[in-house]
């Protein structure tokens, strides 16, 4: 017996053949055992779960099961609340506070990974003595960011007082 | 109406004072039905709290879509609908998540159900109906899950081939192979369990 032989034998017996079909796979199975057999087993099956469903009981008490069907539907129809409109302050609040922490990182940032090089010293002020000119002396106040360069002429080195020509009279 | 009224009148009347918003009459019809829709639920779902939820939902759906029934079936089927089509929701979802059943493969690839020897013995002769129930709870619990849908449709919601492809969103071919699976799968399992005993 092919599928569609047996496909047909089932619909025979769910009611879902027309009239003429019907009276054929009627004839068919008053000669063929093998097909009787099957319609008989699909029956016996159909029989079997025949009020199977009315055994099935809520296992939840009618008053709980109402309360949470109760309750779910009051919930979806209340109306979600409408916000009340921002005061201004608030508003500028909302903008303010993370621009304001934004700002602190980034300088907090810029002091941590400014680069090593002439500008960065260890102390906010120094001296320092000009190589080329052992009479000439410089203060950096960085904290001011003041230079202050002083000379001492005529120059008191050993070079001056052997240099006549470079003496200021 | 009051609650004497409400326990005494019939589904048309509760359902139309549901319908003004009458709450205790929408109550009633929830007691009178709820184990039906809940049945419903756990034969396709085969999950008990799975199946509280959703007929819990199928209520509250009911209670929003009220206004929509017209009374053409009872109310009893109508809710009915509202549970399957919950429930065939669910299992659609459910299925996105896993990988197709071993069930559905072997449908895929030829049918086994074809070369079933049939069983001669109906395996459920002479059982209690509790027992029986108990057997076919567990037969029906080895089935894939499209394969009870359509048992389910066909055996307990009565619905046709057509109207089974519709609500699955399969071909009738689908549905009627589908349900000769099903029903040949159940058969071997009932004799299987008898065998056990």
């Amino acid at each position: 017996m092919d599928f569609d032989a047996q496909l047909k034998l089932q619909a025979f017996l769910d009611g879902e053949l027309p009239e003429g079909e019907a009276s054929k796979v009627a004839d068919w199975l008053a000669r063929d055992r093998e097909a009787a057999a099957l319609l008989e087993e699909l029956r016996n099956t159909r029989g079997a779960m025949a009020g199977f469903e009315a055994g099935i009981q809520l296992p939840e008490s009618r008053e709980f099961f109402w309360s949470k069907v109760q309750r779910e539907i009051q919930r979806r129809e209340t109306p979600a609340p409408k916000s009340a409109p921002t005061p201004l302050l608030a508003r500028l609040r909302r903008f303010l506070v993370p621009a304001s922490a934004l700002a602190v990182i980034l300088v907090a940032g810029a002091v941590l990974i400014r680069p090593a090089g002439p500008f960065d010293h260890a102390h906010t002020a120094g001296i320092e003595t000009a190589l080329a000119d052992a009479g000439a002396f410089t203060y950096h106040d960085y904290s001011a960011g003041a230079t202050l360069v002083w000379l001492s002429y005529p120059a008191d080195n050993e070079v001056a007082d052997n240099d006549e020509a470079g003496t200021i009279e | 109406m009051t609650a004497t009224d409400h326990s005494s009148a019939d589904d048309r009347t509760l359902v139309r004072a549901a319908q003004r918003g009458d709450m205790a009459a929408f109550e009633e019809l929830v007691a009178r039905h709820r184990d039906k829709i809940y049945a419903r639920a756990y034969s396709m779902m085969r999950n008990e709290e799975e199946a509280v939820d959703l007929s819990q939902e199928a209520w509250v759906k009911g209670w929003q879509r009220l206004r929509q029934f017209q009374g053409e079936a009872s109310f009893g089927t109508w809710m009915t609908r509202v549970v399957i089509n919950l429930c065939l929701d669910q299992l659609r979802k459910q299925k996105r998540q896993r990988t197709e059943s071993i069930e559905a493969m072997d449908e895929e690839s030829g049918g086994v159900e074809r070369q079933m020897p049939v069983v001669t013995s109906n395996p459920t002769a002479g059982l209690e109906r509790a027992e029986l129930r108990q057997r076919i709870d567990r037969a029906l619990a080895l089935l894939s899950h499209e394969h009870r849908t359509v048992l389910v449709l066909h055996e307990f919601e009565e619905m046709e081939y057509k109207e089974i492809a519709r609500t699955m969103g399969c071909s009738i071919g689908t549905v009627m192979s589908r349900l000769f699976y099903a029903r040949r799968k159940l058969a071997a399992l009932l004799a299987d369990l008898k065998k056990q005993d």
